[in-house]
């Protein structure tokens, strides 16, 4: 290689580097160091490395319990999840019929909605006392509860299909409209029929990205933890759910840590094998010509209206529960007896401490909002370095290094971070929620990354160049040309940070004290003590805060486009 | 005083020599078209003039100023990309005003507008580039670079995405517009009509090396490398070996054939090619070839023909009734000798 070229070559190399030096100094102090001190403690007894407690903790017939109902439900919530989101996927992508925009819109919806609200949702309206069952028993005239489905597997893993099936309907849908409408109908020339274009051409066509959703779909019901905790209790507990439990309610800091260890190695394990397999995802090619759509209602082919018989469940199914919480919160009877009443937003916005909450309600939402800000004011600044540094130097061990947030799960982030807040140098940082604040910036970066990245690269690099020969500095051709063009993007990350944060239940559990309390979590403690009104009230403020927030940054990065037009 | 001056430069990537000891001057005022087959190292040359590569050796200097060193906003060197590089979250007139921006605000607004009128877009100054058609958003970026005032403009193959009746109309806009404006220019492209027609001095490039270099009609007519002759237009090439040399004409053996031809710096033995063009070969009385291909043109028709090893490319008149055979005379003055050995 000649002198020069690899001078320069350095010198980008030596640039990105030291972009990538601060992230490196955050994440070394607030990510690798607590996760080591919780493998420390799962592997090292009396200052001796050994698996006996690994080994004692995989022997514990209630840890076995807990990885095989874990795996059990992560199975058969991604097979719900495909079995009712599959078919959303090929309605969306076949049938035009009005308000598809709409729907399409919401099968967004799930990333953003808090788990906890789902389950809330679930019990209201599953429930032995819930909507269905009082519907059921007045329709047909039954004296008892005709469903009996909370507190065991299929509740958990009706409420993950829920949550995961609009996943899979979005992959689907994606893949299918990407894919070359020329490919079937060169099927159909060659004298394949319907079925036979169908099955031959169209599925293996959309076998990746099926297989993508499956595998995320496999890896959120296996590291989630508001469902499981609210629907299941300790019986049917997850393995999130168990470090949470060992370490929150029966304290014992060895076993956790051993758990927690094993939990790392899954979550890893799940997250390597889920982005090898997401790579075979991207390697579709978009078609230059949309896929042709059929209208859905239409005299001439009314064998379409079957399709009622899969809207009509999943509508009540995906709508009900949602439903369920934003009617509780104005109909449950208060205490006096009115209804509708407002009494539980009252609750819900009063500044009084609650002996449930170890905060006030109020005092709950703002600590949410806060850190929920911060969060992804942190995230957004962590993001662009740490997407800045990737793109100038290429190197799969920066890489890994910098993303490594992205493959350990919540629970054990929340473990770690509680452990090095006692400890210097994150005890020396002055009071407040600062545990909160870094376990949601580790948690939701890699989503920002995520997003920025793939703007980022898609860039051309002669727009840059341009500046640079029309008087423009490195320094001002990102401000005047680079940052403009990620605007959108950042807004959008911005937003999903947000959203997730204030969602975020996982970690908060872990690192919740007297004082430290967020919406998530007074929600489950208002759910686990049966004050449904109250519950619903602070879900559907926690519904409301979200969907402003992202309505916000969405307008907002709308209202600087315009501007500039 | 050259305006541009390349000397000696060298530049490789990796293994890959792109620019090999290049010298080359543009003076003020001209156009000068840099012309080569695709990966020739011409694109990197531009790069390197603007300062978005630097070179391994040799210097760039720009009015008399050596500039090897400066970064390229230093550089007040204009450059319209292949792909324009237009910024797609600013408006037209905003692209155009991006190089101004040391320019009093009132100033540039109208400055950024006389450009606009002079490409003839003066209605579309409020529109974004994704709303152009791909010849107005060449213009915008032939107005963006030259809006500066640079010292030298600079193109890279900037008609190459468009189709071939707007490359044509386009072609002779631009060529009218440098040089109203007196640009000094340097123009990359691999379309050698494109180069004929603009420039009014050719450097042909060819893997990094500066091959040939003179005022078109004197490349074409009189190219000094078979590669040259190639890469200019058709060309009959056939090896060739002078037998005699008398009052600068050469008694040349090709193909068992004997014909006449300019003898230049040849002698006696000496090993050479003997070309032609196409369109200077006579048909009608001569010698016999067999018609091997012929295609119809519509104003004409082009001919292979071969006799032995001898094959030949020929136009012949669209109302000739072609046979089996062609009858073809090659003037002396249709021939011209390259050297054998400089054939790389």
């Amino acid at each position: 290689m000649a002198a020069d070229f690899g001078r320069k070559l350095d010198a980008r190399r030596w640039a990105g580097w030291a972009l990538a030096l601060a992230p490196l100094a955050f994440l070394a102090v607030a990510f690798f160091s607590p996760l080591w001190e919780v493998l420390r403690r799962g592997l090292l007894v009396e200052g001796q490395w050994s698996t006996d407690l690994l080994r004692a903790v995989l022997a514990d017939q209630y840890v076995r319990h807990l990885l095989s109902f874990t795996l059990r439900q992560a199975l058969l919530s991604t097979l719900l999840s495909l079995v009712l989101g599959f078919p959303l996927g090929w309605l969306l992508t076949r049938y035009s019929f009005p308000g598809k925009r709409s729907l399409k819109a919401l099968t967004l919806v799930p990333f953003v909605l808090p788990p906890i609200t789902v389950a809330l949702g679930f019990v209201l309206f599953f429930g032995h006392a819930g909507h269905l069952n009082q519907a059921l028993m007045w329709l047909l005239r039954l004296s008892e509860p005709p469903i009996r489905l909370l507190y065991s597997l299929w509740a958990i893993v009706l409420a993950h299909a829920f949550y995961n099936a609009p996943v899979v309907a979005r992959f689907v849908n994606v893949a299918w409209e990407a894919q070359d409408p020329a490919l079937t109908e060169a099927a159909r020339v060659l004298g394949a029929g319907r079925l036979r274009s169908f099955i031959t051409v169209t599925i293996p066509g959309l076998f990746p990205a099926v297989l993508s959703a499956l595998a995320l779909v496999f890896v959120l019901c296996t590291l989630s933890f508001a469902i499981p905790l609210a629907l299941g209790g300790a019986r049917y507990a997850t393995v999130e759910v168990g470090v949470y439990l060992l370490a929150r309610v029966y304290v014992d800091l060895p076993r956790t840590a051993a758990l927690a260890a094993v939990v790392l190695g899954i979550s890893l394990l799940l997250t390597y094998l889920y982005l090898r397999g997401g790579g075979l995802f991207h390697t579709l090619s978009s078609a230059d010509r949309r896929q042709p759509t059929v209208p859905l209602a239409c005299r001439r082919h009314p064998a379409r209206l079957l399709w009622l018989g899969y809207l009509i469940p999943a509508g009540v199914v995906f709508a009900g529960p949602i439903a369920a919480v934003i009617a509780d919160s104005f109909l449950r009877a208060a205490p006096g007896g009115a209804s509708p009443t407002l009494h539980w937003y009252r609750l819900a916005l009063s500044t009084d401490t609650s002996a449930l909450l170890g905060a006030s309600p109020l005092g709950s939402i703002t600590t949410s909002v806060a850190v929920a800000a911060a969060a992804a004011g942190g995230a957004l600044a962590l993001g662009v370095a740490i997407s800045a540094s990737l793109r100038a130097v290429r190197s799969r061990v920066l890489e890994t290094v910098l993303m490594a947030p992205l493959g350990v799960s919540s629970v054990v982030l929340g473990l770690a971070l509680l452990l090095a807040f006692r400890r210097p140098p994150l005890s020396y940082l002055p009071p407040g929620p600062w545990p909160l604040v870094l376990a949601h910036v580790l948690i939701v970066y890699p989503f920002v990354v995520r997003s920025i990245r793939p703007l980022w690269q898609s860039l051309d690099p002669s727009l840059v160049e341009a500046a640079r020969t029309l008087g423009a500095t490195r320094r001002e051709a990102f401000g005047s040309v680079e940052l403009p063009l990620l605007k959108p993007g950042l807004l959008v990350a911005g937003a999903l940070a947000f959203a997730l944060s204030l969602g975020e239940m996982t970690a908060a559990a872990m690192l919740a004290r007297p004082g430290l309390n967020t919406i998530p979590l007074a929600i489950y403690q208002f759910l686990s003590a049966r004050r449904f009104g109250a519950a619903s009230a602070m879900a559907t403020v926690l519904m409301v805060v979200t969907a402003v927030a992202v309505l916000l940054w969405e307008r907002l990065g709308r209202v600087g486009e315009a501007a500039e037009q | 005083m050259s305006f541009l001056v390349l000397s000696g430069i060298d530049k490789r990537f990796g293994s890959v020599v792109a620019v090999d000891n290049l010298t080359l001057e543009v003076a003020q005022g001209e156009v000068v078209a840099l012309i080569g087959p695709s990966g020739c190292g011409k694109t990197t040359t531009l790069r390197i003039i603007s300062g978005l590569e630097r070179a391994d050796a040799g210097r760039v200097f720009l009015r008399g100023k050596d500039v090897t060193s400066l970064p390229p906003e230093a550089r007040a060197v204009g450059l319209v990309f292949q792909s324009y590089a237009l910024f797609p979250h600013l408006t037209v007139e905003k692209n155009v005003a991006y190089g101004l921006r040391r320019m009093p605000r009132r100033e540039r607004s109208h400055r950024a507008k006389e450009l606009l009128q002079l490409v003839g877009l003066e209605e579309h100054g409020g529109r974004r580039p994704h709303q152009l058609s791909q010849g107005q958003k060449q213009r915008v970026a032939l107005a963006r670079a030259l809006a500066p005032q640079p010292n030298v403009l600079l193109l890279d193959e900037p008609l190459a995405a468009l189709d071939a009746a707007l490359r044509t109309s386009l072609r002779s806009e631009l060529k009218h517009m440098l040089h109203q404006l007196g640009v000094t220019a340097l123009y990359v492209t691999h379309d050698q009509a494109e180069a004929l027609a603009l420039a009014d001095r050719l450097a042909v490039m060819r893997a990094g090396v500066l091959e040939q270099e003179g005022p078109p009609e004197r490349v074409y007519m009189r190219p000094e490398s078979p590669f040259v002759a190639r890469f200019l237009g058709r060309a009959n090439i056939w090896p060739a070996r002078v037998t005699e040399v008398r009052d600068g004409q050469a008694q040349v053996d090709a193909g068992g054939e004997t014909f006449t031809a300019p003898a230049g710096q040849m002698r006696t033995g000496d090993k050479a090619y003997l070309f032609s063009r196409p369109e200077d070969v006579q048909p009608g009385s001569g010698i016999p070839f067999q018609v091997e291909r012929a295609e119809y043109q519509g104003d004409r028709w082009e001919v292979q023909a071969r006799r032995g090893e001898l094959e030949v490319l020929v136009y012949v008149a669209r109302d000739t009734l072609l046979g089996a055979e062609v009858q073809l005379s090659f003037p002396p003055s249709s021939f011209q000798l390259l050297p054998r050995e400089s054939d790389r």
